[in-house]
């Protein structure tokens, strides 16, 4: 139930964001100052969604050596090549072979 | 009422090239779905109430990590902030639209759509409602036919292959693409370093410690930099 009303919540959220002036606010124009906050929104988030998904049950940042390569590999890709697809693949290929390098499954290292 | 063919066959031509680079969102959702113990069938209806694949993939992937519900849709919310930046350079064009297609225009409001209706600017009232509504129905097909495809694949895919690291890469991937001036820049690290600075709080709250600075930081390094 609570995951049917989050998304519901993110659902109706997301229209209205799109909504606002095409409906309502048809002739007044952001203000300068919102405008200028907005830009800035989704590299904040998206990057502090990156580091909270690392965030382990402690409140501790588990970023091991795989992923650490594969974020800065695919990182690199992504400026160069501005390909998602592109990215994806290095990006989790790097982590993987990385992964097989060094971790031993049976020491359970990674 | 006839509806132009060629206008339905451009925006159907012209919206392909940029699907493509939404389909490996849309395999992720559905591996973020399964990976996150998520109901796969609200995982798919996620898919159409949403329509959004950034908001719906922060949701599912931040309930599925245990982040407080408020702070999960808060982010999944702000993450399209930019939408409100299309919603207002369309609205002029939307006014003199029908009233049904306002309402109905914003919900498929996605960024390819947005570009391609801003380079249409021009057209006359009809053609232009006819080219949003056929790429708008395109790229709503296709997402759902993806997104259904993709929970069928998930479960499929052996889980020692962690495959939900690719959530934080595709992100990342995002973060590099959109940053495209020297504030950007500051603001995702500012994002980044507050929430590892902010880790310790309950249910990943630091998310929205991080996401507040980064907004500050990047919004003051715009000023200082505009007074030089």
């Amino acid at each position: 139930m609570t995951e049917l009303f989050a998304v519901l919540m993110v659902g109706l959220g997301t229209y209205a964001g799109r909504a606002l002036f095409i409906i309502t606010l048809a002739n007044r124009t952001i203000p300068p100052a919102v405008l200028q906050a907005l830009q800035y929104v989704a590299p904040a988030v998206l990057s502090a969604l990156i580091v909270a998904l690392l965030i382990d049950g402690e409140g501790n940042v588990a970023l091991g050596v795989p992923e650490a390569a594969g974020l800065a590999v695919g990182g690199a890709v992504a400026y160069k090549t501005r390909n998602h697809i592109l990215t994806l693949v290095v990006g989790m290929t790097v982590y993987w072979l990385v992964r097989a390098l060094i971790c031993d499954p049976q020491l359970r290292v990674c | 009422m006839s509806v132009d063919r060629s206008i339905v066959k451009q925006a159907i031509f012209d919206a392909i090239p940029l699907w493509v680079p939404a389909i490996p969102f849309a395999l992720i959702i559905g591996l973020a779905v399964v990976e996150s113990g998520m109901n796969p069938l609200l995982g798919w209806a996620s898919a159409w109430i949403i329509f959004g694949g950034a908001a719906q993939l922060t949701l599912i992937a931040l309930l599925g990590s245990g982040t407080a519900v408020a702070a999960a849709v808060t982010a999944a919310i702000v993450v399209n902030a930019r939408h409100l930046m299309y919603s207002a350079a369309l609205a002029p064009k939307f006014q003199e639209q029908p009233k049904w297609f306002r309402w109905l225009g914003p919900y498929v409001l996605i960024d390819q759509l947005f570009a391609m209706a801003m380079l249409r600017l021009d057209d006359d009232p009809r053609t232009w409602r006819t080219y949003y509504l056929t790429a708008g129905g395109f790229f709503w097909v296709s997402w759902q036919v993806t997104i259904a495809v993709s929970l069928f694949v998930g479960p499929v895919v052996p889980s020692a292959w962690n495959l939900g690291f690719a959530i934080s890469i595709l992100f990342l991937g995002l973060v590099v693409m959109g940053i495209d001036t020297s504030p950007k820049l500051v603001a995702a690290l500012a994002g980044a370093g507050f929430t590892f600075l902010f880790a310790g709080l309950p249910n990943r709250a630091g998310l929205l410690v991080g996401a507040l600075v980064g907004v500050l930081a990047g919004t003051i390094v715009e000023r200082v930099k505009s007074d030089d």
